[in-house]
């Protein structure tokens, strides 16, 4: 009689437990599928390569594509891009015209430094090639990778492909 | 006695019905009662006379005593919820149309503006009296517990540093929702200081608005946190700060009083104690009879401390209104992720992160550390942590609680003011005096013209 008892109330308290376990992992499971569903699998973000245009279309000089918060510089036949992304907190940064344009070693060849650049939002500046010179800046502006469509000749630039300062692109 | 006829011996009001404690004849308490019966059932039944005390000390309500900057918020936040309601039916959580729905709300909708910026001043005062509150209590040391048990107050003041974070959180996410300029580079720079955080912080940012860009899962996920998360948040945490402190046995300067009023010689009375339906254990703060009996230091609840309540409630809702005509919320051009202002602020209460931001990224060596992890993360951080467990740090004696500048918490209460006063400085720094590439004018020096391209 009394190991029935026993095993009567092991039972029912198997029976409790199992049930709140199952409501346990049921509730967990259900807040981990919500949480996850919150974090997003396909990104609709633009695409990182992106094609800019004939390389006729840039002038000789700076040409700021706002698009792609990008300054692409042409000095005859040769081509770099800066990002104008902000590195202290992503503003985008604009381009001012210097008085005197100053030639420069960048990355092992000289340079023409026609401009620099101000960051609108915590005063940072950067010199012509994109270092870093006052304001809450960590870090030089990035350099991307430029290249040429094979299909129609567009120059290409890859926003996730940085480059450091010896590279020029020349057609 | 059955259920139905118990409940229509209460709808008709039935006066043969039997009287006992609880019992009441009438449905609905009466503004102008007939009987001692009546006016007993309008207390009982009173909502506001379960949250108030029958006593409170006399000096607690004094105006510059707490100058009743809770009571502010709370009325604050009241206005916040009322005209957030309309708004809630009129404006869209979508990137294509937001814009048009708070240009509809404030320029065609019959009353959108004033219903607009009652919510918007209601939200930028919420966060002022939020802030004086806190230092108004630091000040008082109103954390530190009496002589009464079960006393929590320093765990009232935490659930108070969390209110805070989630006023400051509030404003921001409502900040986004016009879809203007102004929100866009706030919410940029908002969300990159997050980033900052090493490791974890471009993934964090990620989370927050959804993706890489600040684009239409952002909005989305600021305007649910805006309208539910944070308000259901805030309502939760109100409703438990305010029951801690009837719990505590009123403010500090109350218990003050009846822990160091000298006994006097008073008729022998029982001492009070109040449980709460059993929902606490032991008993609340014992309240001495001596004190609570004594008529020169309490009054009652009603109708003092109720009258003062709905004076500073009422008076709230008055001035915010009323300034609300007069006042016209900004609307800048629609958002626009190829051109950031110049300069692009962050909202005027995070003005002094953007400027400590600014100032503090540190180069060791050749290791540049971004000031943004320094000044938007580490030093913040630090602020709240400091600020969170004060009440265990803070070694005054008791005598110091519940009074402005007592000589014993001189120098920690001077420390905080420095802190306030920097905040403050830099605040009004950042608001009046940065110009065009974030440099420094002066309030009437005219900004040079900077072309709005390139």
């Amino acid at each position: 009689m009394s190991e029935k008892t026993d095993s009567k109330v092991d039972r029912r308290h198997f029976l409790f437990k199992l049930g709140t376990g199952a409501g346990i992992a049921g509730i967990a499971t259900q807040g981990v599928a919500s949480l996850r569903s919150l974090v997003p699998n396909v990104s609709y973000d633009a695409p990182t390569t992106v094609k800019l245009g004939v390389p006729s279309d840039f002038p000789d000089g700076l040409k700021f594509l706002p698009d792609e918060r990008l300054f692409v510089f042409r000095e005859g036949n040769t081509f770099h891009a800066i990002s104008a992304v902000c590195t202290h907190l992503g503003c985008t940064v604009r381009a001012e015209a210097l008085s005197n344009p100053q030639v420069e070693p960048v990355g092992g060849a000289n340079m023409r430094l026609t401009h620099r650049f101000m960051c609108p939002c915590h005063g940072s500046r950067y010199k012509g090639e994109g270092t870093n010179e006052s304001g809450p800046a960590p870090k030089p502006l990035a350099w991307f990778r430029l290249s040429l469509s094979p299909d129609d000749g567009q120059l290409i630039v890859d926003l996730a492909d940085e480059v450091d300062h010896s590279f020029r692109f020349t057609i | 006695m059955s259920l139905i006829a118990r409940a229509r011996k209460v709808v008709t009001g039935d006066p043969t019905a039997p009287s006992a404690p609880g019992v009441r004849p009438v449905p609905f308490w009466s503004l102008r009662p007939r009987s001692d019966r009546e006016s007993g059932d309008a207390i009982a039944s009173n909502f506001l006379l379960h949250w108030f005390p029958a006593k409170v000390s006399k000096s607690s309500l004094d105006w510059n005593y707490s100058f009743w900057l809770g009571t502010i918020t709370a009325a604050l936040f009241l206005l916040l919820t009322l005209s957030g309601l309309p708004l809630l039916f009129l404006y869209v959580p979508s990137v294509e149309r937001a814009y048009q729905s708070v240009k509809d709300i404030e320029f065609v909708i019959s009353f959108g503006s004033w219903i607009r910026t009652v919510h918007r001043i209601s939200a930028h005062l919420m966060v002022v009296t939020v802030f004086l509150h806190l230092v108004r209590v630091f000040l008082t040391g109103a954390y530190k517990n009496g002589a009464g048990r079960g006393q929590r107050r320093e765990w009232n003041w935490v659930i108070g540093v969390v209110l805070l974070l989630l006023t400051l959180f509030l404003s921001f996410t409502g900040y986004l929702l016009p879809w203007d300029q102004l929100a866009f580079w706030a919410v940029t720079v908002g969300t990159n200081i997050a980033a900052s955080v090493p490791f974890i912080g471009p993934e964090m940012r990620e989370l927050l608005i959804g993706g890489r860009t600040i684009e239409q899962a952002t909005l989305i996920r600021f305007y649910v946190l805006h309208v539910f998360f944070l308000p259901l948040g805030v309502g939760v945490l109100f409703a438990y700060h305010m029951w801690r402190v009837r719990k505590d046995g009123g403010l500090a300067k109350s218990d003050r009083e009846a822990t160091l009023e000298t006994p006097r010689a008073v008729a022998p009375g029982k001492t009070k104690t109040y449980t709460l339906l059993g929902v606490a254990r032991g008993t609340a703060p014992a309240v001495r009879a001596s004190t609570v009996e004594a008529p020169d230091l309490t009054v009652n609840a009603v109708p003092d401390l109720l009258r003062r309540a709905w004076i500073v409630t009422l008076g709230t809702i008055a001035l915010v209104s009323i300034a609300s005509v007069f006042i016209a919320s900004p609307l800048e051009e629609p958002a626009n992720a190829l051109v950031t202002p110049n300069p692009a602020k962050a909202p005027w209460y995070f003005l002094w992160l953007q400027e400590i931001v600014t100032i503090t990224t540190v180069k060791i060596g050749s290791f540049t550390v971004n000031g943004a992890f320094v000044g938007g993360v580490i030093l913040p951080g630090l602020l709240v942590g400091l600020l969170t467990f004060w009440p265990w740090i803070d070694r005054s004696p008791l005598a110091a609680a519940g009074r402005w500048f007592p000589q014993s918490r001189r120098t920690q209460n001077i420390v905080f003011l420095v802190i306030v006063v920097a905040i403050l400085v830099l605040t009004f720094i950042g608001t009046f005096m940065r110009g065009p590439y974030w440099q420094i004018f002066w309030p009437w020096e005219t900004w040079p013209a900077i072309p709005s391209r390139i």
